[in-house]
């Protein structure tokens, strides 16, 4: 007995605490990598947005007519190479984050704010107003978000407005449609009859509490949204419906440089790339934080 | 279910509606004129209410709606701007185009997407399966389809020569070869003919299929996560089934309605790449046929294409949601 009780501690707490420490050690790197990179890449294009004019080494509309078409080079003046007027592809790419950037939040906060106010008020008020708003809704998703912005684009004119506006139009669907069906559940709690039974107004409920509650999942899907959002605006610059040139955009500069991927392939390599990591940046942030909120996923 | 099938239908009807009537506005609150959009400042005035009175643009805006409705339902979506064609003949002669990269990708995105996300979900966090799975679906979601064509074409094609650059095959002429019969007279022709096509679809097909497989790997992985939790499979285990067993048994089989769920949304993104993608290929079809009359204010053909689109995504959600009562008998409609 006294050997087992002596043996037994040692062979079991010691390698089980390594294990464990171990494991805890590779959950939380495992848990929390995506979104470190993730954040870490969505900062950089959010700097690399804002302060483009300090980043850039040229403008984005200077023409170089001795280095027309010229290939990328770590020593050269034009790091990425040049397009088909000389202008360095580098500062176009880095000017091209503000665009994306801006019809990407923008056309999410668009979205957030029409859709959201109409899914709690749906979902709170019931009866015909929620069927009238929801069946506005089935026929907006009914569209692929690109084809519905297409549509608006095309009706409005391709401007950094109107790109917006599309965007948001056709993301507005998805975020009222979240929003009722979260707020139906939110609408049952014991905290909702609390507060009707201390006299708080619809509005005041909707706003106070039910908004509130509704948030962590909304803004988990918004972030996914703003990466959906990058890529619709993207995908209209190159099919020529986005901002017209000459103001870079990362789509516009990949249509552009489509004619010449036969000699110089970077000009569709380095803005493709571009749309890539900044759609991946927010794709990870957006699957990472659903990981950690999402409830029913903690801790597996 | 004839009964829920029929109220499906109902639903649908109206939101078609609603879809058209979309469209239809859309294209009417354009800036100006159609038809100066259409033939230039230059056009004299003449040509312009000749125009005008061609397209029925001068009639009041109630009439025209209810005559675009009208003559949707019967598949007529007037003729084209520039070509005078009747549209319906060309998206006749487009959709087969469109079709072919849409099985094709679908055929891609099963066959990768499908055991991937399976694998992923069986061998969760094993850094050798899992990670590397989970990161190239996350890769690939992120890629526009439109780069990766064009990465494609790049290598495949201008410096391995290995794919045409352009072009979709001569897909009209296999068509005729099985209509007139000619496919199983002169069976060489026939398949120099189908082969000549599928080497114009390969790398189509592979671009949209691998974007699309990351969506159904990703979708695959959370849906087999689902099925593998539930009680079902732990009694299956319990009662001391081998692993193979219960997975091919039970979880495989409760794996078909989240899959289901995938192939509905699945059309709704595969119309989408195709736009994207026929553009970057240069290949005829649907999508490449909305961009042109886009490009060249032809609304004729571009309502007609986005009616189109719009008309199978609704179709396709419909089958979908009946499906679902067949496959799981669970689920009963009221």
């Amino acid at each position: 007995m006294a050997i087992m009780r002596d043996a037994a501690p040692s062979d079991l707490v010691v390698p089980a605490g390594a294990d464990a420490a171990g494991a805890r050690g590779r959950g939380w790197i495992g848990r929390y990598w995506p979104i470190g990179i993730g954040i870490l890449m969505a900062v950089a294009m959010v700097i690399m947005a804002v302060a483009a004019p300090l980043l850039s080494p040229f403008s984005p509309s200077a023409q170089f007519g001795d280095a027309v078409l010229k290939g990328p080079g770590f020593l050269d003046r034009h790091l990425l190479g040049t397009d088909e007027f000389g202008r360095d592809i580098l500062s176009r790419v880095i000017w091209g984050a503000r665009i994306s950037l801006e019809v990407g939040l923008a056309s999410v906060i668009f979205g957030f704010g029409l859709g959201v106010p109409l899914g709690i008020y749906a979902g709170f008020r019931g009866g015909k107003i929620e069927t009238a708003i929801m069946r506005a809704t089935d026929m907006l998703m009914a569209f692929p978000t690109l084809l519905l912005a297409l549509i608006i684009v095309t009706a409005l004119g391709g401007s950094l407005q109107n790109e917006i506006l599309a965007i948001g139009v056709a993301l507005t669907p998805n975020f009222v449609r979240l929003s009722r069906s979260l707020t139906l559940t939110i609408r049952e709690s014991d905290y909702i009859s609390a507060a009707r039974a201390l006299g708080a107004g619809q509005l005041r409920m909707m706003a106070r509490h039910v908004f509130p509650n509704t948030l962590y999942a909304l803004v988990v899907v918004a972030t996914l949204y703003i990466a959906t959002a990058i890529r619709t605006e993207a995908s209209l610059s190159f099919l020529g419906l986005g901002i017209p040139p000459p103001t870079p955009s990362w789509g516009n500069i990949l249509s552009e440089g489509r004619q010449y991927i036969k000699c110089c392939p970077w000009i569709t390599t380095f803005s493709g790339l571009a749309i890539m990591l900044a759609v991946l940046a927010f794709n990870l942030v957006g699957d990472a934080l659903r990981d950690l909120l999402d409830p029913r996923l903690r801790g597996e | 279910m004839f009964q829920y099938a029929l109220r499906r239908l109902v639903v649908a009807i109206p939101m078609l509606l609603g879809a058209m009537s979309i469209v239809f506005f859309a294209m009417r609150i354009l800036p100006g004129d159609p038809c100066v959009a259409m033939m230039g400042d230059q056009a004299t005035t003449e040509a312009l209410a000749d125009c005008t009175r061609n397209l029925g643009l001068q009639r009041p805006l109630a009439v025209q709606y209810a005559d675009y409705l009208w003559r949707s339902v019967q598949f007529d979506f007037g003729k084209s701007f520039r070509h005078g064609y009747p549209v319906n003949e060309y998206i006749i002669r487009m959709f087969p185009h469109t079709l072919i990269l849409v099985l094709a990708s679908a055929i891609v995105a099963a066959l990768v997407g499908i055991p991937t996300g399976i694998l992923s979900a069986l061998k969760r966090r094993s850094p050798l399966i899992d990670y590397p799975i989970r990161i190239i679906a996350l890769l690939g979601l992120s890629m526009p389809v439109f780069w990766l064509g064009i990465l494609l074409l790049i290598v495949f094609s201008l410096r391995l020569d290995l794919f045409p650059l352009i072009g979709g095959g001569d897909l009209d002429a296999v068509i005729a070869m099985l209509g007139s019969g000619e496919a199983f007279r002169y069976p060489g022709d026939f398949l120099a003919a189908v082969g000549d096509v599928l080497h114009h679809l390969a790398l189509p097909a592979f671009a949209l299929g691998f974007t699309l497989a990351a969506t159904v790997s990703r979708l695959s992985r959370s849906a087999m996560l689902e099925v593998v939790s539930q009680d079902y499979i732990r009694t299956a285990r319990a009662k001391g089934q081998i692993e193979r067993a219960v997975i091919y048994k039970h979880a495989l089989r409760n794996m078909m309605v989240p899959l289901l769920t995938i192939i509905g949304l699945f059309v709704a993104i595969a119309l989408t790449g195709t736009v994207l993608t026929e553009t970057v290929f240069t290949r005829p079809g649907l999508g490449k046929m909305l961009v042109d009359a886009i490009g060249s204010r032809d609304y004729p053909l571009a309502q007609g294409a986005i009616t189109v689109f719009t008309m199978t995504i609704i179709a396709v959600n419909l089958v979908v949601d009946l499906l679902y009562a067949v496959v799981d008998p669970r689920i009963t409609y009221r």
